[in-house]
């Protein structure tokens, strides 16, 4: 107890030193600052309009102040009472603390976003169909048949084939008890969607085949069956749910015609046409999607992170036609979902039954009496059919605001139902989850197994993903394209392998054993297939299939070095150091950036010619104003100088070998000379404000609020057990999902107890 | 009840409820002696070529530029605006300001989306004219249509900021345009069955989002009131739809175009088709149209240009090349206004003996001046057709004026006598008198 209280009283004498100072300095700022920069540092119109905040330390600020301030006579304050001036605007307003403290956030009611809506009406249709384990297989199951018909006992082989993509020729295919002349085969199995979007999928062959995906009826998708046996090539658009598996099933004959070949490919979101790979198909045959194709407006991403802060017009019908669609899918598949048979006489009854199913598993919660009444009982009966009554109990509960905004509660306070959808929803972006065992979800220890029960799922990786790619700027459809004179190899496909490139070596990093943060910045390695190795010079080895290929540690590290990324911070013809800077200064480093005082254009031809891009930056952003920012922007930027507009590494430029050695000033005031990407990506993987910026964003990527809303000290918190987990990143998502989960946890004992 | 009652009277049959149901719709013959008015916005991105966009000369005896070159059968339907400026400053860059500034004339609040220079900035804080046209519509019986306003879009990304929203319903409310001929068609003509279902439910949906207002926080509140708010609006279209009949049949579309770049043309010759038959069955009296996005990086390549249309803005005056490809660019914008133009021409106005032209005043606009210097002054103006009563015919200059007082011109035109909008301030001097 004396401990403690010694401990205490030692914190409050530090605490009231520098409160001192503070309150000094908070006199000082009243009669020197007040006029330019206003009373809370917010800028005062026509002196200093710009707010005063950033990531400046006290002694940064205080050196700061005493050469600079007042601007008009900077000897006025000086040494101790820069000091006070700096201690107190760090802690009143300046500094990131304090503007949180200042404006507290707090967890805002929201909806459902598109995505989230989509997801959670597929698994809500899902569950009452029957799942299968997609397991770890990779490939489709192939049956090779004797004949032109796919009859049981002509059957002569099967297996898997990890593509599909042949060319038989003229000859017969695999066996020779199977007549060139005529035979047929099936390919049976699942595709998984890495992400949201339409897929085109793509047939060609000069035979008859029949393709059907995400099929609930036995109409196939392409129906190529009579052929004149002339090559074709079929396609068709699907949207498809990222993160899911989606059945597949591809029929083909020859009969008589000379030759037979045939090709299963397709387009994915931001792709090009190419066979379909080995990694996104699977043997098992799962059950059919609900997908939701009705157009959502796009949600506010306006902080950053895409949230369902709002509601529009615009949302608000097109969640109503969404539930349209959705009723209208579950009607026509009546009878498989709900397991029961038309014409017997249990079928009023049964409906009802399963009407009652989907509202409560909707809601995440069996319901009360009253409002199984509202919701489902009144709607059956009288002149209404079955059909038409369960039609509008889906409509009803689709656009019901206890579907649409997850964080309002069922009763008094949050219970084990919601806990579980919270951390669906956080993972995978849907409300439902199936739970093995339903154990009373009160205590963080047990929610944290959920969690990481929860955690390695196809859709968690589909969130994941989609997490990186906004943390590495490279969502949505980016324009990648160099000016063909310069750059001739770098076409449409080498950039979509490149992408994968990247996403492998992502999965790679964060699915591993380790799950290492650290080795996103430093890994020696990238993934490379024969294409991609060639074009960037790095040996020469066959083949479609990606490899990891080692680098000297030297020359690369880790994503910052990855050529797609790279050669999307690049201009046209040339690399643009600028670009790269501020995209390892803000995202990879966590600082903060203010925007430039004034707009400056890069003109390549206004600078001599003869000029390194490093002189010609370095002249552009000489003056002052720009050196604010641009002395820790550029020499980040220079260090990745050694690689091209499209990520290939040089040791020249203009003949004259490149200078990548500079200064770089930490967040701490530290001085440092980094040579090159590793010196970069050892700073950034042991830099504390580093890691804080990478949880921030994951935070607001995986639960849509602010990471403050759930306490100001959230954050800390979590940087120090990500830092206890050895930087464990599949950790921290369970940390941070099950923090978010946990809000007004202190309610449920009165609930359940 | 009562509502959901009244719904069942009138008839849950498929063909009452044509918002839902296929059939579009129409203020059938609704006797309107007023005169019809209508207003379109037009904008393209990236500012113009001055040299080749101006009327050397002020006044009635004008030749059209190059760019205009293709809208020369309607030059004395024409009103070229010079030196009109967007004055609005404070947060957000000047693409920023150009966008989402540009119809509202009003400041963007402080929020923390970054542009290429300045201080970030969030959504604009005021209302823009055309929403402000469109609720003094909808205020009146006999004005009132469906829908009041359509926003349709060409080539808009599928992403929600400053850059690619010029729409505002109010404060803070940015209406997004529909960019997809097909999903307008869905919205105008209706392609969904069930509205008997439909209709049967938004009554309880009411009755849940009340119940639940009170359990929420009072800052939580607001949403769902608003939701309410958008329930009972769709309530009430139904019921509007039920009276309508369709005047002209629903366009046909050819079907298979999708939503990508090297479409633009087909889709901005779609999105133009349904706008115009939307008129002529009276769905709304305010629409825009939009293409791209501020800094929108087209890449015209049936014009064959391949590079981007926002990169070639920035090239400098001397760059020929550069300068030839957007003069390119903007005269085929022009030849999109010269189908708007010429369909609400050739087009009889419903119940009266002229044209849809003599009844709608489109105008032609630009986020910015000009692409290099990303200036908001001299921003292009040309309006067309007679639908506010302003004397046509004229190339006129000014000297940064604001273009507040633009929008009180269209909105006086439109008979809705306004002391002011957007900022107060931009509004010196009054109403731009353009009789």
């Amino acid at each position: 107890m004396p401990c403690r209280l010694l401990f205490l009283l030692v914190i409050s004498l530090a605490s009231a030193l520098s409160e001192d100072t503070r309150q000094r300095g908070q006199v000082i700022y009243g009669k020197l600052c007040v006029e330019c920069h206003g009373p809370k540092g917010e800028g005062v119109a026509d002196e200093y309009d710009e707010p005063l905040f950033g990531d400046r330390t006290i002694p940064d600020l205080a050196k700061l102040i005493h050469k600079t301030m007042p601007e008009d006579a900077a000897d006025l304050c000086e040494d101790t009472d820069a000091e006070a001036v700096a201690s107190y605007i760090y802690e009143a307003f300046y500094s990131e603390a304090a503007r949180a403290r200042n404006k507290p956030v707090r967890v805002e009611l929201s909806r459902l976003t598109a995505s989230q809506f989509q997801q959670s009406a597929a698994d809500l249709v899902g569950s009452f169909r029957r799942t299968k384990e997609l397991g770890s297989e990779r490939g489709l199951n192939a049956s090779y048949y004797e004949g032109r018909n796919t009859r049981r006992d002509k059957r002569k082989l099967e297996r898997i084939d990890p593509e599909i993509h042949f060319n038989f020729k003229e000859a017969s295919p695999v066996l020779k008890e199977i007549k060139a002349e005529a035979f047929a085969i099936e390919w049976e199995g699942s595709v998984i969607a890495p992400e949201t979007g339409v897929y085109e999928f793509i047939v060609r062959t000069e035979n008859g085949f029949r393709l059907s995906v995400n099929a609930y009826s036995d109409k196939p998708l392409i129906d190529g069956w009579v052929s004149s046996g002339k090559m074709r090539e079929e396609r068709v658009s699907v949207t498809l749910l990222g993160g899911r598996a989606y059945p597949v099933h591809l029929e083909y004959f020859k009969f008589k015609e000379k030759s037979a070949s045939i090709e299963l490919a397709w387009k994915p979101p931001h792709g090009v046409d190419s066979v379909i790979p080995k990694e996104v198909l699977a043997p098992v045959r799962m059950a059919p999607v609900m997908v939701v194709s009705t157009a959502f407006p796009a949600d506010d991403s306006s902080m950053g992170y895409v949230r369902g802060i709002a509601v529009s017009k615009a949302w608000h019908e097109a969640t109503t036609v969404a539930s349209i669609e959705v009723a209208n899918h579950v009607v026509a598949n009546l009878g498989s979902l709900a397991g029961a048979k038309p014409d017997s006489e249990e079928w009023a009854g049964d409906i009802q039954k399963f009407a009652g199913r989907v509202v409560a598993q909707a809601f995440r919660r069996p319901l009360t009496e009253r409002e199984l009444e509202f919701y489902v009982r009144r709607h059956f009966g009288g002149e209404v059919t079955p059909e038409v009554a369960v039609k509008r109990v889906i409509i009803l509960t689709l656009s019901s605001p206890h579907f649409l905004y997850p964080e309002i509660l069922s009763g008094d306070g949050i219970d084990s139902d919601d806990v579980a959808s919270r951390l669906a929803l956080y993972l995978r972006d849907s409300l439902l989850s199936k739970r093995s065992q339903k154990k009373v979800l009160d205590d963080p220890k047990v929610i944290r197994e959920l969690a990481t029960h929860l955690l390695d799922h196809p859709l968690t990786r589909a969130k994941v993903r989609g997490f990186f790619r906004h943390w590495l700027h490279i969502e949505g459809e980016l324009d990648l394209a160099k000016d063909p004179e310069l750059f001739p190899d770098f076409d449409q496909e080498t950039i979509v392998e490149m992408r994968r490139s990247l996403d492998m070596f992502i999965d790679e990093v964060v699915w591993s054993e380790s799950s290492d943060f650290r080795q996103l910045l430093l890994a020696d390695y990238l993934y490379l297939n024969g294409k991609l190795a060639d074009f960037m010079g790095e040996g020469t080895f066959d083949g479609r299939e990606f490899r990891k290929v080692y680098f000297d540690p030297k020359a690369r590290a880790g994503v910052l070095t990855h050529p797609y990324l790279l050669a999307r911070f690049a201009y046209h013809r040339s690399t643009s150091p600028i670009h790269r800077g501020v995209f390892v200064t803000r995202n990879v480093l966590g600082r903060s950036l203010k925007p430039p005082p004034e707009a400056v254009k890069f003109e390549e031809s206004r600078f001599d010619p003869h000029l390194t891009m490093r002189e010609k930056v370095t002249e552009l952003t000489k003056s002052k104003a720009c050196m604010n920012c641009h002395s820790m922007i550029n020499p980040l930027g220079f260090s990745l100088e050694r690689f091209d507009a499209v990520g290939r590494f040089r040791f020249e430029e203009q003949n004259r070998p490149i200078e990548i050695e500079s200064i770089y000033e930490t967040i701490d005031g530290e001085r440092i000379s980094i040579n090159g990407a590793r010196d970069v990506a050892e700073h950034a993987a042991t830099n504390s404000e580093a890691q804080r910026g990478f949880i921030q964003h994951l935070f607001e990527h995986l639960v849509k609020q602010s990471c403050n809303a759930y306490g100001l000290d959230t954050l800390d918190s979590l940087h120090d057990s990500f830092v206890k987990s050895g930087f464990h990143i599949r950790k921290l998502i369970v940390d941070i999902v099950t923090t978010a989960a946990c809000h007004q946890l202190d309610t449920l004992e009165t609930q359940e107890s | 009840m009562i509502r959901r009652t009244f719904l069942r009277e009138i008839g849950l049959s498929a063909a009452s409820l044509p918002f839902l149901s296929g059939l579009p719709s129409l203020q059938a013959a609704a006797a309107d002696s007023a005169r019809k008015q209508r207003m379109v916005i037009m904008i393209s991105p990236n500012g113009t070529i001055p040299k080749s966009f101006w009327p050397d000369t002020e006044g009635r005896d004008f030749a059209l530029k190059e760019i205009l070159a293709p809208l020369e059968s309607y030059r004395e339907r024409m009103l070229v605006l010079r030196g009109m400026s967007n004055k609005v400053r404070g947060d957000g860059d000047s693409h920023m300001r150009g966008m989402s500034c540009l119809l509202t004339g009003k400041e963007l609040f402080p929020g923390n989306i970054q542009g290429g220079s300045h201080t970030p900035a969030g959504w604009c804080s005021g209302i823009s004219i055309d929403q402000e046209l469109k609720n003094h519509f909808q205020s009146k019986e006999a004005t009132r249509t469906r829908f009041g306003s359509l926003e349709f879009g060409v080539g808009v990304p599928d992403r929600a900021d400053p850059w690619t929203r010029m729409v505002y319903s109010g404060p803070n409310k940015p209406v997004g345009a529909i960019d997809d001929p097909y999903q307008m068609f869905k919205k105008l003509y209706g392609q969904l069955e069930d509205k008997e279902h439909l209709g049967s439910v938004l009554d309880e949906l009411q009755t849940d989002l009340k119940k639940l207002q009170k359990m929420v926080s009072p800052e939580d509140r607001q949403m769902l009131a608003e939701h309410a708010e958008f329930v009972f609006e769709m309530e009430n279209e139904l019921k509007a739809a039920e009276s309508q009949t369709l005047h002209h049949a629903a366009p046909e579309l050819e079907p298979g175009i999708s939503d990508t770049n090297d479409n633009i043309p087909e889709i901005s010759r779609m999105q133009i088709d349904l706008m115009v038959n939307a008129f002529s069955n009276d769905m709304a009296r305010v629409s825009t149209l939009q293409y791209t996005n501020s800094v929108g990086q087209a890449r015209m390549r049936w014009l064959g240009i391949n590079e981007g249309h926002h990169g070639l803005s920035h090239e400098l005056d001397d760059n020929e090349d550069a300068q030839k490809k957007l003069v390119k660019i903007n005269t085929w914008f022009a030849e999109q206004l010269n189908y708007l133009v010429t369909k609400l021409a050739d087009t009889p106005e419903p119940g009266a003996d002229d044209s849809m032209l003599d009844h709608t005043t489109i105008v032609w606009t630009n986020e910015l001046g000009k692409g290099n210097s990303h200036t908001l002054d001299n921003i292009p103006f040309v309006l067309l057709g007679n639908g506010f009563g302003f004397d046509m015919g004229r190339s006129l200059a000014y000297n940064k004026l604001s273009i507040n007082r633009l929008w009180m011109a269209f909105a006086h035109g439109a008979g809705h006598h306004l002391d002011s909008f957007g900022n107060p301030e931009l509004c010196e001097g009054g109403v731009l008198d353009l009789s």
